[in-house]
């Protein structure tokens, strides 16, 4: 009984970290441009493809399978990030949001329907990070991969913390955020600003790809529900607001966890959709309203 | 409504053509691709309406139009009920849902529109895929084709026609929502949200009608797929439904009913080409999404407008001049406002008779607009009263205000996208001599066929006037009207707000400086900081000591 408890909280935490991670670089991009990645989830996805594609290229028995393709992962999908900013942002930049919005509906589809159409439609086993063993703890098994994914996203997100908290695109980013125009008016390079966090969002969902790829496969239609996570973690953790949605996605995974535990998986997601339209009904702001700087 | 224009007589001769090669040469399987345009036409006609002419991105339509299929699908076939009982359900069901859920919905921010028209839509497909009496993931088999009597209306052509005759009969509901000046009130509420309430434009009516009437022809179209396929499967429900429609919408040209028709003849048939892709087909969907939105924002629609543009609107003769009418006067009585930690006023008093101008001057930040919002109601006071002619607008929604006798101009004024001059004076009244009239005294008559995205910036303050001066007034509150006018364009603008007073309305005129309030005003009013610093007639405001140590004589030397 106790194990199975404590089985249950490695498995959310483990799953609320890659959940944080989702949400962070979709977080990002709102931040930065205020617009709704709606391809997001379909980054996650290939992020994961990508690490599948790259673990099969190593020798059969190398050590640390997904940590090696880790940074595989990150290039790529940071290359992908600058690719999608250059054809469907910026050509949209004076355009109304919900243009921006449109077009990333576009770029998810492409990615999702690219990916089945290039290597079909099966789920497919990405790489642990370290191997399969299990670590036993007082009676209860820890997975090494689950520990792995659980410290990996822990040092991505603390790296994305100090590098906007300390760095120098921390500041500019912010001010970019908060008001492009006056970013520019005193020197910021606003447009490389909002293209590093392009790549950045995107080499985040690469790597929250790559994480979720041992555990539950990666399968071409993943995306939309992964997406639709974040944005929910969006709203839980006010709009535009980069640590409320990692505490949102968080929590998002420990209710969907513990819910799917007590009934099924089923009644988790139609409980989360149904709180967010009551939240929306209720508080049309959001729960903890809009950040600073806000736009539609 | 009038007659069709040139434009639209290149839609119509282009489906002649179309249509006619599809029963004159087509197989059965063209036939029956022809007839699912026509299905998507239908179900994209309603879209447009959330989407373009509420300027909402609902993801919810294929959704209804799910709902629709499951409805006449479960009533054929477990009640027994006729198919064109069905399909009346099909359309009552969704529209009746979509009417529900619209004003929470359109009060959000458009990225919470997206995510909660989305979490309805997975409900909607959660529900679909698990519950038995949807037949679970296996769907539905064996639907019943329409049959009236004896007359089955199964495929081919037959189906065809009644689906083609369906689609006309959406456009034609299409042009009766928007006809008599509601395209135009409707732009208003979509590009100039907070005018749209000062001119007296409520937009939950809008909401609910072109929502109910946007799911209504979605689940009919849901229906109908059901009846013509046989089957129903929770895909129906599902996101391809949705993109397809809001692909097509985009392409057709957001908001045009007839270049939803055209958009669903160029999409629908793609992915017949596409069958190589097997089911991914939409990735093409997705490179014509993405290309149509960054190449061609307008669409088709917006294309053909350029070629063929529309005729302006007949321009009536003026109305005669206004006579004298009793104005109100104007009182505000100790208003509050706090937003979060700042208190923006702070017990604001001051009134404007009838008959006189006066003048709200301050700082940036003083609390002048905020004033200005929270009489005509785009802003709810903490405390304090606010009476017209004796009323108190305390407890009255920002819109009904105009029909009370205020009118309100705005310092940056938001325009309605698409419309001619004339009809953007005229969405607060319904009466186009008296808009024509409001055009004459600001000085904008010769500019009434014009369009309104021809206008330039002082032009298009003139009319934001007009508009408000078209509801006829009793009070009237401008902000900074004077703002970024040339002299002789202040001078024209004094004329006219003097000439206002003594027809009887009070006007409250927000300016920064002195120089235009000095010869206009009869009183002004010195706001500091959410407070009234000084009120008197403009010298001695001037004057007043308080008032040039705020502001460090700064007007004194202007």
């Amino acid at each position: 009984m106790i194990e199975a408890a404590a089985q249950l909280v490695v498995n959310a935490i483990a799953l609320g970290a890659v959940y944080a991670l989702v949400a962070l670089g979709f977080v990002l991009v709102i931040g930065a441009v205020g617009a709704v990645n709606f391809g997001h989830g379909e980054l996650v996805m290939l992020g994961g493809m990508v690490a599948v594609g790259a673990a099969a290229l190593l020798p059969v028995d190398t050590a640390l399978p997904g940590l090696v393709v880790l940074p595989a992962a990150l290039a790529v999908m940071a290359i992908v990030g600058l690719a999608v900013a250059g054809i469907a942002y910026a050509p949209l930049r004076h355009a109304p949001p919900t243009s921006v919005f449109i077009a990333m509906i576009a770029v998810g589809l492409i990615i999702q329907h690219g990916v089945t159409a290039g290597i079909g439609p099966e789920p497919r086993l990405g790489p642990p990070l370290v191997d399969t063993g299990v670590l036993q703890v007082a009676g209860i098994g820890l997975s090494h991969q689950q520990l792995a994914t659980i410290a990996t996203a822990a040092v991505l997100i603390l790296a994305v913390h100090a590098l906007l908290q300390r760095s120098r695109f921390g500041r500019r980013l912010r001010a970019a955020a908060q008001d492009p125009e006056m970013a520019r008016a005193i020197g910021i390079p606003v447009n490389l600003t909002i293209a590093v966090s392009f790549a950045l969002s995107a080499a985040l969902a690469g790597a929250a790809g790559l994480l979720l790829s041992n555990q539950y496969l990666v399968t071409p239609t993943d995306g939309g529900m992964l997406m639709l996570k974040a944005y929910v973690a969006t709203v839980i953790g006010g709009w535009g607001r980069i640590w409320g949605a990692v505490l949102g996605a968080f929590a998002i995974a420990v209710f969907e966890t513990l819910v799917a535990a007590w009934a099924s998986f089923l009644v988790a997601e139609a409980l989360l959709y149904l709180g967010v339209l009551v939240v929306l009904a209720i508080r049309p702001q959001g729960l903890f309203g809009e950040a600073a700087g806000r736009r539609a | 409504m009038s007659g069709p224009n040139r434009r639209e007589l290149v839609y119509f001769a282009a489906a002649a053509i179309g249509l006619g090669g599809v029963v004159g040469f087509g197989d059965a399987y063209t036939v029956r691709i022809a007839t699912l345009v026509g299905i998507y036409a239908i179900a994209t006609i309603g879209y447009q309406l959330v989407f373009g002419r509420l300027g909402l991105l609902s993801l919810a339509q294929g959704a209804l139009f799910g709902i629709g299929a499951y409805s006449s699908a479960l009533l054929t076939m477990k009640l027994g009920l006729p198919a064109p009982v069905g399909l009346v359900v099909a359309g009552l069901v969704p529209a009746v849902l979509a009417a529900l859920v619209a004003v929470p919905i359109a009060r959000l921010q458009s990225h919470y529109v997206a995510l909660a028209t989305l979490g309805l839509a997975q409900l909607v497909l959660l529900a679909a895929t698990n519950l038995e009496i949807t037949g679970s993931a296996n769907g539905l088999y064996g639907v019943p084709p329409i049959a009236v009597g004896t007359i089955v209306i199964a495929d081919g052509l037959a189906m065809l026609g009644l689906v083609w005759a369906l689609v006309l009969v959406a456009l034609v509901v299409s042009r009766i929502v928007l006809a008599g000046g509601r395209l135009a009130r409707l732009a208003t509420l979509r590009d100039a949200p907070h005018a749209a309430l000062t001119l007296g434009l409520n937009p939950v009516p809008a909401r609910l009608g072109l929502f109910a009437v946007a799911g209504a022809m979605g689940g009919v179209a849901g229906g109908l797929q059901a009846h013509g396929l046989g089957v129903v499967s929770p895909a129906v429900t599902g996101f391809e439904v949705m993109v397809t429609i809001l692909t097509i919408a985009v392409v057709g040209g957001r908001g045009s009913a007839l270049g939803a028709v055209a958009g669903a003849a160029l999409l629908v048939p793609l992915p017949e080409f596409l069958r190589f892709l097997d089911g991914s087909y939409l990735v093409a969907y997705g490179v014509v999404l993405l290309a149509a939105i960054v190449l061609v924002p307008r669409g088709l629609d917006g294309r053909l407008r350029e070629r063929f543009p529309s005729r302006p609107p007949r321009l009536p003769a003026a109305a005669t001049p206004a006579r004298r009418r009793r104005g109100k006067a104007l009182i505000v009585d100790g208003l509050r406002k706090r937003f979060g930690g700042v208190t923006a006023l702070d017990g604001v008093s001051f009134s404007v008779p009838a008959g006189t101008v006066v003048g709200l001057i301050g700082a940036n930040g003083s609390g002048k607009t905020t004033t200005l919002n929270l009489i005509s109601g785009l802003e709810r006071p903490d405390s304090g009263q606010i009476r017209l002619g004796g009323v108190p607008l305390g407890d009255r929604a920002a819109h009904h205000r105009s029909g009370l006798g205020l009118g309100r101009g705005f310092q940056h004024p938001e325009m309605p996208d698409g419309l001619f001059v004339l009809e953007a004076a005229a969405v607060g009244t319904r009466d186009r001599s008296g808009a024509m009239a409001a055009l004459d005294r600001v000085g904008l008559a010769e500019r009434a066929g014009a369009l309104v995205s021809d206008l330039g910036a002082a032009e298009l303050r003139r009319l934001d006037l007009a508009r408000a001066l078209a509801t006829e007034p009793e009070a009237l509150i401008l902000d900074e009207p004077a703002a970024g006018l040339t002299g002789d364009e202040r001078a024209a603008l004094a004329v006219l707000l003097r000439r206002l007073a003594a027809e009887g309305l009070a006007v409250l005129v927000v300016d920064h400086g002195m120089d235009f309030l000095m010869p206009l005003a009869d009183r002004v009013v010195c706001l500091d900081a959410g407070k009234v610093l000084a009120v008197g007639t403009p010298e001695e405001v001037r004057r007043d000591p308080a008032v040039v140590a705020a502001y460090l004589g700064q007007w004194v030397a202007a």
